[in-house]
């Protein structure tokens, strides 16, 4: 299993290597006209070219990548070109709102639908057309409309909640759930949509193997079998699915948390990449990319406990 | 020789022809499939059919009637800027389904082929594309999407190609996967082996066990590419002037104080849509995959011959192991019910090993569960009474049947390979029930386990015992399926076609390990199979099974010499011929095609 | 606060909100136990870094907390002595005497004083900062003593008091020069406030806390956050669940949204303005435009009130002119010189040898052109047989695009109405920025040195001829003044700034 994960370690560092690579080449062709942005459209074209070469984009590609790179290693990935700000702090200040939200989307994800997937699974009947409805309904609406309703109706109208702002969980822990509360319901509508049809048809597959037929005739308990047996199995792809969803939700919690006004890392993304502030995008390149490393090594080493046989593969 | 041995051990690659025939049918008489397809062709057609719909222009504005109501030749009334809400509707539906389309096109496009060589070739491509459909993944999407709009120019067309490409990996690791498994299966192998070129083997075999989990995904692909292009418009970077159901939806809510109203038909547009796309899935799923796991309604029951004194004859005194008195077995419900075993009578004593004889789909598998309280779903006793051990166990409740399993009766399955949890270790499968059901210790149950692996012939049981089942062959599985079966000391042995699945050498040994068994612990034993030959070797007594009814019983010997029935002749001439044995019971279809239950 | 909207960092809109904190549950508005309430002020703009050179208009606030200016700017365009108690100008006004405060310290001890003036606006002009290019005609700072200093100029430029109560007379501690990047993030001033670091997140949260023994007159609040968001919703929602006391809503809709909120007061600010910047006069690019004519037939071709109904819900006024009603050239005549007119855009046309019409390219940037605003301008103009064609373009491209490699004709974008007479024909009639392709008239030709060597009241007139000629001759093609809503609640009071689309941080005061 060590080795498992030293060998994934070594790919992720390879893959984000190659992936700051490719997209600092990428957001080096000068569409977006930075030190014009950054000077305002009255600014001549000697200031223009005096910020460039202040930002050091007069010089050739691959000698900013070589200087980024090497800043980088020694953990300095600059200061955002329009806003001055250290690139590591400011993502550091912004990741844990994404986190939070991402932990507690996946918390209640997985609670919910493990529960009403499993049941839907199990019971089938009219349990089963419940969730089959609720999925398709979770998966039918748009997502930013669901923020909405829920922001008019549980801060506006009803003032259970605030409406906006994020308060840091080392400041105040029920202030903290005070403010991702809403947000979290708001993307766990789809995701719990999405995951509990996943965890059902997982259950459904896995019910129907000889070997739970046969671990019944030996006389397991039908709990027993449901959840030491059938959960184990079918939790693997759903795993999977929720790992899926939790990576996504690094740039998909944007509509969120635009929407209540959170300073997170989705709104950092389209409000910086717009713009083209190359240091901060490529902190969040790599937080991204690290991310997904971390985040697929855990679901991978989780279903290989899981499951002897993707172990050995 | 490839297409018999596809045929016998690979149905869904064999049976393509009358199968596709099948689902097809099965589709039409799935509602929730027709009727997302259904509203998904009416949304196509309408949208390919915008301009003659729609006379107006969706761009014409005409400022002075914004947020106007509905009027004579537009139903839908105005948008913010005066535009025919139902003519940007139309057009908006086609540009919102043409961009997922795209997407799609590319994101299959790539990653079919992709996966389908990787799956199959493996080595160092598939080292490579997997990396690179890792490496695509790990890319954050949104910087992507934002990045090639900034360098190709803001056209919602670039957007969905590269959607595409983004979503391009959720394909290839599907194909790879399937195709990677089913590679290593039997039929490809012997599709290999008689000479077929890989080319064939991939349109004949795998596409067509790929096919089915592609369309799933592409439904969902498609479901989320709508979506997402509806949140780009909303962040403000989607289709700029054209109109997309996204973009109208983005617009409304701009003026969502002023008229929520008009949330309400692109709303309803992506929602139905995207929900179309969802149930169709779903039902393509049930359709394509659950379909064959699922036991269709067979018929054969309605067509057996009855002999009425043939199964009468011995339905005489009941005796204290297993007593069966006229079981019906039946699947579905209200009028679409069909019994597929019925009147069926049966008694095994104790020491004594009864066959269950008779062709695939004749009823003696489900006979078998009924026993055991193990019917699949849907599947239910219907009349009849089964004593095991003195307690009737029909309509038994589950905790009182799981008072006889294990320790009065026990079941030993036909496949080994599949009746082993993969997630667990033999070891601890052994020891679980043995835990339960003797309340032993861990230590003690442990020591059991290990015993009776040794019992089974096995060479080196501590190994074994912290194997996985995937880490063991099917021969040796099967022992410890045995094992488990008499871990709990069992008066009553039910072992459905314990050989079949093994090849011949090990069958022999199988076999002659369940007679040492049955002999050294006196057991009572129904022996379900289609098999003349083992019937002869190891039972006392037989009962001949066809399309549901049991049709003559007697004693092994008697049976085989001087068969009354015709259906027990024909299946013995089939033995004495010397014909092959297999293609002779392969199961007939009945009349529409569906298949009978085993 | 200059042309807004479209150069300053990133957000499309523009919005400063002022909020008092609330807290998360929504209780109170003070903090108790403590003699003054604090203020946040949340905006949709926010500092590049916090170096004063970076200094726009949108972003004013943030500096004002820990700077001071030479001249302060008061609400009404009037200025007041800051850390400048007088100043005057000579004859040829080309000279500019200041007298300054001898009183005022930095943090670390460094006087206020003639050099630190000197160093800051040396290095205001020399940096890359946006506004540089005001001081481009400040030849020398001559110090003549601790309190005294002269500005040189090489010409007249009558906006300089407007500088000097800006970004250009934010005065910083000249020895915080020496490490630049330090600056950007750790202001140095004499302002009435100091940056609280460790509360502070740049980029979303900057948390300000009085300045002790601060020697000017004493703000009303003991600390200021000012907030960044995304969007206007979430500042509405904000604003309604009583998170938000104060903001500036610019949205039309959302506006719409907060009527009937209980508690919040509405005033409203008239500082931006709509309209085609119409860059091509001489017709380069698109040759019809040469003709006056074909400009006053767009003028006539755009149906103005109808847009403002349906597109701002009537909130704005239509005008045809470009001087805000702050300034001295404004003229309310002019403001409906164009009435919308088709017959009469035809006929023009038609005069004008293009009775089939022409094709007019423009970008369109989707936060500024609405769908709305793109699909009626589109009509109105094919209504005429004018071909408008949209070019969609991103902020960062469209900067490039249209100042640089001049692809374009014109541009519509939402721009601020200066207070300051000077600063309008800087920007919009003399040749540079907005006047791309340097045209220009004899009727202009003759009366901006006029306007730039006399004293501002003396130019009254022929600014006001100045602007009928740009009207006349359709230089521009405006739609209407837009009307921001300036929303408080029961808490604080706050005034609109002359020039400014944001209250400056002086303007807000607790309710009594």
């Amino acid at each position: 299993m060590s080795r498992f994960a030293a060998r994934r370690l070594v790919a992720g560092v390879f893959l984000l290597f190659v992936v700051s690579f490719v997209s600092f080449v990428l957001l080096s062709i000068p569409t977006l006209d930075v030190a014009r942005q950054l000077l305002g459209q009255s600014a001549s074209q000697e200031a223009v070219d005096a910020k460039n070469a202040e930002l050091g984009l007069d010089q050739p590609v691959l000698a900013r990548y070589a200087r980024w790179l090497g800043d980088a290693l020694t953990g300095d990935l600059g200061t955002s070109w329009f806003t001055s700000e250290d690139v590591l702090t400011a993502i550091g200040h912004r990741l844990p709102v994404t986190l939070s939200l991402m932990l507690g989307v996946t918390l209640v994800t997985a609670l919910l639908a493990f529960l009403l997937g499993v049941w839907a699974g199990v019971r089938r009947g009219p349990v089963d057309r419940f969730v089959q409805v609720l999925g398709v309904v979770g998966y039918a609406l748009p997502g930013f409309l669901v923020t909405l309703v829920i922001v008019l109706v549980f801060a506006v109208q009803l003032r259970w909640f605030p409406a906006i702002g994020y308060i840091p969980l080392t400041t105040s822990v029920p202030g903290w759930l005070s403010t991702v509360t809403l947000p979290i319901l708001s993307l766990s509508v789809a995701a719990v949509a999405g995951v509990s049809q996943q965890v059902r048809g997982s259950v459904i597959d896995v019910l129907r193997q000889d070997y739970v037929r046969t671990l019944r005739a030996r006389g397991l308990p039908p709990r027993r079998v449901l959840f030491r047996h059938v959960l184990r199995n079918a939790s693997a792809p759903a795993l999977t699915v929720l790992g899926m969803q939790f990576v996504g939700l690094l740039g998909g919690a944007v509509l969120v948390e635009q929407i209540f006004g959170l300073p997170g890392i989705g709104s950092m993304t389209v409000t910086y990449t717009t713009r083209g502030d190359t240091p901060i995008i490529m902190g969040l390149v790599m937080t991204t990319v690290v991310c997904v490393v971390v985040i697929n090594l855990v679901v991978d080493m989780l279903v290989g406990w899981l499951n002897p046989k993707a172990r050995a593969a | 020789m490839s297409e018999a041995l596809m045929s016998d051990n690979h149905p869904v690659a064999g049976a393509a022809t009358p199968r596709r025939a099948k689902r097809s049918r099965r589709f039409l008489r799935n509602p929730q499939a027709v009727i997302s397809t259904l509203v998904l062709v009416l949304i196509g057609g309408a949208v390919l059919l915008a301009p003659l719909l729609s006379t107006d222009d969706p761009g014409a504005a005409e400022l002075s009637k914004a947020f106007a109501g509905a009027e004579p030749g537009h139903p839908l009334g105005f948008d913010s800027a005066g535009r025919d809400v139902w003519s940007r509707l139309l057009h908006g539906g086609r540009n919102t389904l043409g961009g997922a389309l795209i997407a799609l096109a590319v994101a299959l496009s790539v990653g079919v082929p992709g996966g389908l060589v990787a799956g199959y070739y493996g080595k160092w491509f598939d080292a490579l594309a997997n990396w690179v459909g890792n490496f695509v993944m790990a890319l954050p999407a949104m910087v992507v999407l934002l990045a090639s709009r900034a360098i190709l120019g803001p056209t919602m067309w670039v957007l969905m190609v590269v959607l595409g490409v983004l979503a391009a990996p959720s394909f290839f690791r599907l194909v790879r996967g399937i195709v990677a498994n089913v590679r290593g299966e039997l039929y490809v192998d012997a599709a290999r082996v008689s000479g077929l070129r890989d080319r064939r083997i991939i349109a004949r075999h795998v596409l067509i066990v790929v096919r089915a989990p592609i369309i799933i995904q592409t439904a969902l692909v498609a479901g989320i590419a709508i979506s997402l292009q509806a949140g780009l418009e909303f962040l403000g970077i989607g289709s700029g002037d054209l109109p997309t159901w996204g973009a109208m939806l983005n617009e409304a809510f701009q003026n969502v104080q002023r008229s929520p109203l008009f949330m309400v038909w692109p709303g309803l547009a992506l929602g139905i849509t995207s929900a179309a796309l969802v149930l169709l899935a779903s039902a393509l799923r049930d359709v394509l995959e659950d379909g064959d796991a699922k036991p269709s309604k067979p018929r054969a029951a309605r067509r057996a011959r009855v002999v009425a004194s043939a199964t009468r004859d011995d339905a005489g005194p009941r005796a204290a192991l297993l007593s069966v008195r006229d079981l019906a077995v039946s699947y579905g419900a209200g009028t679409s019910a069909v019994d597929v075993v019925r009147g069926v009578d049966l008694d095994v004593s104790e020491g004594e090993v009864v066959g269950l004889v008779g062709q695939s789909g004749s009823g003696k598998s489900q006979t078998a569960f009924s026993v055991l309280g193990i019917l699949p779903e849907g599947g239910r006793v219907t009349r009849g009474s089964i004593l095991l051990a003195g307690t009737e166990v029909v309509g038994l409740s589950e905790k009182g049947y799981h008072a006889l399993r294990g320790d009065v009766v026990a079941y030993v399955p036909q496949e080994p390979m599949t009746n082993l949890d993969p997630a667990f270790t033999i070891g601890s499968q052994l020891v679980e029930p043995m835990r339960l059901r003797l309340r032993l210790s861990r230590k003690a149950a442990a020591e059991r386990a290990l015993e009776l692996l040794r019992q089974v012939e096995i060479a080196d049981p501590r190994k074994v015992f912290h194997a996985y089942p995937h880490q063991i062959s099917g021969g040796m599985a099967q022992r410890v399926l045995i094992a488990g079966a008499m871990s709990c000391d069992p008066r009553l042995l039910i072992a459905d076609e314990p050989t079949t699945a093994l090849d011949v050498t090990v069958q022999a040994e199988v076999l002659e390990l369940l007679r040492r068994l049955q002999a050294d612990r006196g057991l009572g034993v129904l022996l379900v199979t289609h098999n003349l030959g083992v019937v002869a070797d190891l039972c006392d007594r037989v009962a001949v099974m066809n399309a549901g009814r049991i049709v003559e019983t007697g004693n092994t010997e008697q049976v085989l010499a001087d068969p009354r029935h015709p259906y027990t002749r024909t299946l013995i001439d089939a033995v004495l011929d010397d014909a092959p044995a297999r293609p002779a019971w392969v199961a007939p279809r009945a009349d529409d095609g569906t298949e009978v239950p085993a | 606060m200059r042309i807004r909207r479209f150069p300053t960092a990133g957000s499309a809109c523009v919005v400063a909100a002022a909020l008092v904190l609330a807290g998360c549950a929504g209780a109170g508005g003070g903090t108790a136990g403590q003699s003054d309430p604090t203020l946040d002020i949340a905006t949709m703009t926010f500092p590049q870094s916090l170096d004063p050179v970076t200094a726009v208009g949108g972003a004013l606030p943030f500096f004002q907390a820990t700077y001071d200016t030479l001249l302060k700017r008061e609400p009404d365009g009037a200025y007041r002595p800051m850390l400048a108690t007088e100043w005057t100008w000579d004859a040829g006004r080309t000279n500019l005497s200041l007298t300054l405060r001898g009183d005022v310290r930095f943090d670390d001890g460094t006087p206020f004083d003639g050099t630190a003036v000197k160093a800051n606006l040396e290095r205001f002009k020399a940096s890359s900062g946006a506004n540089a290019k005001w001081l481009s005609g400040l030849e020398q700072v001559e110090v003549v003593d601790a309190t005294h200093v002269v500005l040189h100029l090489d010409a007249p430029d009558p906006a300089y008091l407007h500088y000097l109560s800006d970004a250009a007379g934010l005065i910083a501690n000249p020895a915080a020069f020496a490490d630049a990047e330090k600056l950007k993030t750790t202001p140095d001033g004499t302002g009435p406030y100091e940056l609280d670091a460790s509360q502070t997140t740049v980029g979303t949260k900057w948390v300000y806390r009085r300045a002790e023994g601060y020697w000017g007159e004493r703000l009303p609040f003991d600390g200021v956050t000012m907030t960044v968001f995304d969007n206007e919703t979430a500042i509405v929602n904000g604003l309604k669940t009583g998170q938000i006391d104060t903001a500036v809503v610019q949205d039309a809709n959302q506006q719409a949204a907060l009527e009937g909120a209980t508690g919040l007061t509405t005033t409203p600010i008239n500082f931006d303005y709509q309209g085609i910047l119409l860059f091509d006069r001489a017709g380069v690019v698109t040759p019809e435009l040469a003709d006056v004519k074909v400009r006053q037939a767009l003028n006539h071709a755009i149906d103005r009130k109808t847009m403002l109904e349906q597109i701002r819900r009537g909130k704005g006024v239509v005008t045809s002119q470009i001087f805000g009603t702050n300034s001295l050239g404004y003229d309310e005549a002019l403001d409906s010189h164009y009435a919308h007119d088709p017959e009469k855009a035809k006929r023009l046309l038609a005069e004008a040898g293009h009775a089939d019409g022409f094709e007019l390219k423009m970008p369109r940037m989707t936060s500024i052109v609405t769908e709305a605003i793109a699909s009626s301008l589109k009509s109105d103009l094919a209504d005429v047989g004018i071909t408008l064609t949209w070019v969609d373009v991103d902020q960062g491209d469209a900067l490039r695009r249209v100042f640089q490699n001049r692809e374009f004709s014109g541009f519509v974008m939402n721009l601020g109405q200066q207070a300051s007479d000077w600063l309008v024909i800087k920007d919009l009639v003399l040749p540079g920025t907005f006047n791309l392709f340097g045209y220009t008239d004899e009727t202009v030709r003759a009366l901006v040195p006029e306007i730039q060597t006399s004293s501002t009241e003396d130019a009254r007139d022929d600014l006001r001829a100045l602007n009928r000629n740009l009207v006349e001759n359709a230089w521009f093609v405006p739609f209407y003044r837009m009307t921001y809503a300036l929303v408080t609640d029961s808490g604080v009071t706050a005034t609109p700034q002359s020039g400014m689309a944001v209250p400056s941080l002086y303007n807000y005061r607790p309710a009594a």
